[in-house]
């Protein structure tokens, strides 16, 4: 008798943990930093999609190009004209996997691997980010260098010294349960 | 005499211009963000319509709908504050998207006076498709 119970105990606990499988962010933040001897160039993103699976530690990141509200009208124009053509490019994804996700302490700090593509470029990507888990609430926060030229994104001889060739990504994300 | 009159006259103009230049470069240089509110749309739709050419075709709807000022009418069906910025969903033929309308900072005063189910009238600027349609810098008209 005793294992059936078992049994059915295991699968009742498996199904709820499984009602709970994805933790999900509609409006995460993430801005770009670059610096150079002329000038500080910012851009922020507060429409960012992201998606853990808990259940395996995959994470699922998309980004509209579009949505990179900089100071400057013009700097926003050039961005999405020039250097990333987010006509022709909407989006920037991440996908990857949040290494021994399952096993981690509430607080710790993880690594995080996986394919980031901008501009139609795919490169590999290992970063190392905050993670703090709750009942309800997955943050996540970090952030990395990207080398513009790694995703072929050409910056004109004019501006060139605007511009630094290695900015800084930095993300900030609150998962919470998915419900629908 | 006359010669003198001349390089001074080119010399003016040549001052004029550069001046002139320097005046529209920078004005061009710092031009301002639209603002929303006192643009017209360029786009009147309903929030279903809109959500459901993205999912239909969304390379298309991208070309038709990305940085236009888009006016939406739709039923609210949440609001939230996220870092002191109000979102307005609104809905769609489908369970799980909406169109999210992320408010300008100047108008997240006004979500207080909103509520669910309420029918509404948003202009913003359409940045793209994830799960929902996504606005940004939208004003609430009505």
């Amino acid at each position: 008798m005793k294992p059936i119970i078992t049994i059915i105990l295991c699968l009742l606990f498996s199904s709820m943990s499984y009602a709970q499988e994805k933790y999900l962010t509609k409006n995460g933040h993430t801005s770009f930093f670059s610096s150079s001897p002329i000038e500080d160039i910012e851009a922020d993103n507060n429409q960012v999609l992201s998606i853990i699976d808990t259940k395996t530690g995959k994470i699922a990141i998309s980004i509209l190009m579009k949505s990179f509200m900089f100071e400057k009208a013009l700097m926003q124009e050039h961005f999405n004209e020039n250097y990333v053509e987010s006509d022709k490019y909407p989006k920037a994804t991440f996908k990857g996997e949040i290494l021994d996700f399952v096993t981690l302490e509430n607080t710790s700090e993880v690594i995080i691997k996986g394919n980031l593509t901008i501009h139609g470029v795919t490169k590999s990507l290992e970063t190392k980010a905050k993670i703090k888990k709750t009942e309800d609430h997955i943050f996540l926060e970090g952030s990395f260098p990207v080398k513009v030229a790694d995703f072929n994104i050409e910056i004109p001889s004019v501006v060139v010294n605007n511009i630094a060739k290695t900015i800084k990504v930095s993300f900030n994300f609150d998962h919470k349960p998915y419900t629908k | 005499m006359i010669i003198m009159n001349k390089g001074k006259i080119l010399l003016g103009l040549v001052i004029s211009l550069i001046a002139i230049g320097i005046i529209i470069s920078a004005s061009l240089l710092n031009k301002s963000h639209l603002d929303i509110s006192a643009e017209n749309a360029q786009i009147v739709i309903s929030s279903n319509k809109l959500f459901e050419d993205f999912q239909n075709d969304e390379t298309e709807a991208n070309t038709k709908y990305l940085e236009q000022i888009i006016q939406v009418k739709g039923t609210i069906v949440d609001i939230n504050i996220d870092k002191n910025k109000g979102v307005i969903a609104l809905t769609s033929d489908d369970e799980l998207g909406n169109v999210l309308c992320h408010l300008d900072s100047t108008e997240t005063h006004k979500i207080s006076l909103l509520h669910k189910g309420q029918s509404i009238n948003i202009k913003g600027v359409c940045t793209g498709f994830l799960m929902d349609v996504i606005l940004v810098k939208s004003v609430i008209i009505n």
